[in-house]
């Protein structure tokens, strides 16, 4: 085998190894060509993507401001801990609940959904944790890859109000939410009810990005080119509301106790300049971070504060109906102005339909003023028995009673306006009969509104015969300074005349000035016309209704007060109007007697109902004149 | 007597360069604004780095006074100091990453299996050269070729470390070959390897590269039996490979092979490293980012930057043009001591530089194969480039035993 080394050979064997030398040289390169000159446009992007964090800079929510500029909700700042979870490793789980001073459980339960909505994206771990263990966490960030931390903001409510139905309250978007809007993420508010909801769009803003530099650890080591992407966040847009603070916070303080609804607007243009509904609820404390206590227990309270009474309750309106009714019946010719009816102190028409007003004579006015059942039942009979239910129930929603009225907010319901097909759907066609009819004319029975329809209602009666669209926000100013406007609609009702419309103002004004309620809603100076309703109620006490507006020749308010189980509306509702009346257009309460009296409202139990003007003699007579007295006294004394 | 005109300045030169390459791409790793993030002994790496190539200057000259002859004398001698201290490293070293493949010494930390390397190739070369027939001719001599090698390739693997196995592992047929097998016999030896490769890329491959060996075998060496033995090794290859993917390995271990061969797959987990790499390699383009401005270095993307890695630092911060050149001198390293070994008159002396080169180069395809996702990571060090003061000195010393062999060719006897 000598011959094998021979020097030619060794040559052969240095070429071929040689060769494979050259050969892996050239795999190599090829390789590296590959990677840095072929696919450098693929590796670029990615280590940039590696280095540079995008960070999501939130908007600062807009601010709402009352009709006169005060701020009815700013922001405050909170401080949040947040999470990528892809970065995250689960050993640090001890340490970060630790530093949290939380259960491991409950921080493992939000990582968890942190994760299962996404595993790259950062999302909020713990909103609004106190400010010592967001130093904490900071100061541990570098042994905790993929946790952050953040500043933003909650809702700060200035005033002392609550106005909690018509501002809202913000809560965290629901997976729902992220489906319909994609600019949302895990732990972001959204307006959940009120102006927050229905303007949430305005009032978010735009995110912005910031750009920031990170090492492999998620340490975040500055800005990055300077800040030159960055994207400022947009300001969410301010709103202007048509809400009157002072006025809000009596109503607010009038209803305290109480169950039931307050809805003031200016019935010329349909502006709200105050919506109370009652009980209410304390929006501070379902700021930021929820009380989750509060919150449940605002969820299961018997009397639902969540639930709007001004826009969604359901409740007959009782004698406020009966205004509307006289409208009708101008309309119609059933009755004139001076036409008089002979009550005889109750109505036989199959059965007797009580009366609590006198037997006699009763024109319009005086039908109104003394709030007569004769003369309405009289009125729905003939209407009832001449097949005039349809045209009947299509003039009364022309008040703006039955539809929805498209106010601004959330949940606002129908009411009902009984018709031919109503009836046949709850009684069976040809069920039902006159018989059924008859308690529509006083406003019972079938027929049930809300607070808002009846204030929209008497606005048409207050501005002259236009049904306007009740709203809550005037001017939205956006982040550049710009101001839309909001454009509400006023349309006027074709078929009711002048008229008719001071025929019926002037039963109004007799009710305020000669009727039940007379000792709680004759303003001196402010000339107020109104009219009071109790509404039968089956689940118990009746309800207090009173609609009104003021001043009589120029009306710049129109209110309509509901206080449910309150018994009647002369002494419950009346007086509650009244004085948000003489708030808003007088700048102060003079009568101390009322604003007592409210107060210290007690509704009579069941076992003391008393005729309603006995009542008023024997209880609340005595206590006005005193009051009267003492205050003469005293300012003669001045 | 020396001439110092026989002294091969050109492999020195090319020494230095890349080890000067390595300390710069090293700076860049350890002392760049990535230092924020790292501990302080490994922001001392670059220093120690400079120690021991200076010391290795010195070891090269010593070397260079030495007489060949002295290489082969004490070879069994150092193979088998080497063997006891890699069998006492097994059980009283010091584990680093998961190897125990650390002795320390008089308080000196080494790698002893660095220096198995060197031992070894003067022990089997030793062997050969004794045999009546440097040839692989007969069974006896072949098997005990084989034996020698694999004894330490075994400590080693003891030692948790199979990247420097699998190096060790590739003198065999370098060997072999060397020795006078047949180069059909050669092809067929590390048919496997191909084949298995391929099958792990795609089972297509790995049939296409079978039929590819199966006809360069047969093209080399119309034997019948070894024709038929090459296509049913491939098939076998083939099937075991797959067998072996689907249920022999461990779920983690299928999940780095997994990870070579797709990495965007679970790019957070086993790809990470891989992905990490190729990006900082790709994202240098032509010119780079720059001396200690590559943001994946920097910012700590890179696993053992300043080892296994250090490729990817030149990648990216030195682009195409740097890592292109740090290839072209690896080439022409191991070209000018291929040349040199057949130059040389002494079988000694060719089987060592022969080896130290495939050594080296094994290294090279390794390490820049690991770093540029052609293989699983595997955790072998750049020859002269990684920080590693035992690998610096063990493959200088090859180096310099290949440099005296060359100077002193002319008065090496050819006889043994």
């Amino acid at each position: 085998m000598a011959n094998r080394r021979k020097t030619q050979n060794i040559q052969l064997s240095v070429k071929i190894l040689q060769g494979i030398i050259v050969l892996g040289a050239i795999i190599t390169l090829g390789r590296i060509f590959q990677l840095q000159i072929l696919d450098h446009q693929e590796y670029a992007p990615l280590s940039r993507q590696n280095s540079i964090k995008m960070d999501v800079v939130n908007p600062a929510r807009g601010l709402i401001f009352d009709r006169n500029g005060k701020i009815l909700v700013d922001n405050q700042p909170i401080y949040s801990i947040t999470i990528t979870p892809s970065k995250f490793e689960m050993e640090n789980l001890a340490a970060l609940s630790d530093i949290l001073g939380l259960e491991q459980e409950l921080v493992l339960e939000r990582i968890t959904e942190a994760q299962n909505y996404s595993w790259h994206q950062t999302s909020r771990l713990f909103t609004e944790v106190p400010f010592e263990t967001f130093s904490a966490v900071e100061e541990n960030l570098w042994r905790l890859p993929g946790i952050g931390h953040q500043v933003e903001s909650k809702r700060n409510y200035p005033l002392d109000l609550s106005a909690s139905h018509l501002l809202g309250y913000l809560r965290e978007a629901s997976p729902n939410d992220y489906v319909e809007n994609e600019e949302l993420r895990l732990g972001d508010k959204i307006g959940k009810s009120g102006i927050e909801m229905v303007y949430d769009e305005y009032l978010r803003g735009q995110k912005g990005t910031s750009y920031l530099r990170v090492n492999a650890y998620g340490q975040t080591l500055g800005s990055f080119d300077e800040g030159n992407l960055n994207v400022s966040p947009q300001k969410g847009s301010n709103l202007v509301t048509t809400i009157d603070a002072e006025l809000q916070e009596l109503g607010e303080k009038l209803m305290q106790g109480k169950t039931g609804g307050i809805v003031a607007l200016n019935p010329n243009n349909g502006e709200i300049l105050s919506l109370v509904s009652a009980p209410n609820y304390d929006l501070g404390r379902l700021s930021g971070r929820m009380d989750s206590n509060y919150w449940l227990s605002v969820n299961v309270d018997s009397l639902k504060p969540l639930y709007n009474r001004a826009i969604s309750s359901r409740q007959p309106p009782g004698s406020t109906f009966k205004p509307f009714m006289g409208l009708y019946g101008l309309h119609t010719g059933l009755i004139t102005p001076n036409m008089e009816i002979r009550s005889t102190g109750s109505y036989i028409r199959g059965r007797a339909y009580r009366d609590l007003a006198d037997p006699g004579m009763y024109d319009l006015k005086k039908a109104l003023a003394k709030s007569s059942n004769y003369y309405f039942f009289w009125m729905m009979d003939r209407i009832g028995s001449n097949g005039g239910l349809d045209d009947w129930a299509d003039k009364i929603r022309d008040f703006g009673m039955g539809p929805q009225n498209n106010i601004d907010l959330p949940f606002e319901t129908r009411g009902i306006i009984p018709d031919t097909e109503y009836m046949n759907l709850n009684f069976g066609e040809r069920n039902w009969g006159i018989g059924d009819l008859m308690s529509l004319g006083v406003g019972q029975g079938m027929v049930s509104v809300s607070p808002l329809q009846m204030a929209v209602a008497v606005s048409v009666i207050a501005n002259g015969g236009y049904r306007v669209q009740p709203h809550l926000v005037r001017e939205i100013h956006q982040n550049d300074n710009s101001v839309s406007y909001t454009n509400p609609y006023k349309e006027q009702i074709e078929w009711l005349r002048t008229d008719y419309i001071d025929a019926v103002k002037g039963g109004m004004r007799e009710v305020v000035t000669d009727g039940s309620s007379r000792w709680f809603t004759d303003i001196k100076d402010i000339p107020t016309a109104g009219k009071t309703g109790t509404s039968q109620n089956p689940h118990g006490e009746d309800h207090g209704w009173f609609i009104a507006f003021a001043p009589y020749d120029d009306p710049q308010i129109a209110i309509a007060v509901l206080t449910e189980n309150s018994g009647y509306g002369s002494i419950s509702a009346a007086p509650v109007a009244s004085l948000m009346i003489e708030q808003y257009l007088g700048g102060d309460l003079k009568r101390q007697y009322v604003l007592d009296h409210v107060l210290n409202y007690e509704p009579p139990s069941d076992d003391e109902i008393q005729d309603q003007d006995q009542l008023i003699e024997e209880e609340i007579v005595p206590v006005i004149e005193e009051e009267a007295i003492q205050t003469e006294a005293v300012e003669t004394n001045d | 007597m020396i001439n110092l005109r026989d002294f091969s300045w050109s492999v020195v030169l090319l020494w230095l360069m890349t080890a000067s390459i390595g300390l710069v791409a090293i700076y860049s790793a350890t002392l760049g604004p990535v230092s924020q993030f790292l501990p302080e002994f490994i922001q001392n790496n670059f220093y120690r780095q400079l120690t021991w190539i200076a010391l290795s200057v010195v070891i090269l000259i010593g070397v260079q006074f030495i007489n060949p002859r002295t290489f082969q004398g004490l070879a069994y001698i150092i193979y088998a100091i080497c063997l006891v201290l890699a069998v006492l490293t097994v059980f009283i070293g010091v584990e680093v990453n998961g190897n125990r493949n650390w002795l320390s010494i008089f308080g000196l930390r080494l790698q002893i299996s660095e220096f198995l390397k060197l031992a070894t190739i003067l022990a089997v070369a030793t062997y050969l050269t004794h045999q009546r027939d440097v040839s692989v001719g007969n069974l006896k001599t072949a098997l005990t070729t084989v034996f020698m090698i694999l004894v330490p390739v075994s400590i080693i693997l003891l030692q948790n470390d199979a990247g420097t196995a699998l190096i060790l592992l590739t003198l065999i047929p370098v060997v072999l070959f060397w020795s006078g097998l047949p180069y059909g016999i050669s092809l067929l030896i590390i048919s496997p390897a191909i084949i298995g490769y391929f099958t792990v890329i795609g089972l297509y491959f790995g049939i296409a590269a079978a039929i590819i060996v199966a006809l360069a075998v047969l093209f080399l060496q119309r034997t019948k039996w070894l024709n038929i033995s090459a296509l049913v090794l491939g098939l076998i290859v083939i099937v075991g490979t797959e067998v072996g993917l689907q249920h022999i390995l461990q779920p983690h271990q299928r999940a780095r092979v997994e990870a070579f061969v797709n990495p965007s797959l679970d790019p957070q987990g086993a790809g990470w490293n891989v992905l990490q790499a190729k990006t900082a390699i790709g994202s240098g383009g032509f010119s780079g980012k720059g001396f200690m401005e590559g943001t994946q270095t920097q910012l700590r993307f890179l696993p053992e930057q300043w080892t296994d890695f250090v490729y990817c630092v030149v990648g990216e911060e030195f682009g195409f043009m740097g890592s292109a050149l740090l290839i072209i001198l690896y080439g022409l390293l191991f070209l000018k001591l291929l040349s040199m070994a057949g130059a040389h008159k002494h079988p000694f002396a060719q089987l060592v530089i022969v080896c130290v080169t495939f050594i080296y180069f094994a290294h090279f395809v390794v390490n820049i194969g690991s770093a540029t996702a052609m293989l699983p990571i595997m955790g072998v060090p750049l020859p002269f480039v990684s920080y590693g003061g035992s690998a610096f000195l063990a493959n200088s010393i090859m180096l310099a035993i290949c440099l005296n062999m060359d100077l002193y060719k002319r008065s090496f006897s050819i006889y043994r």
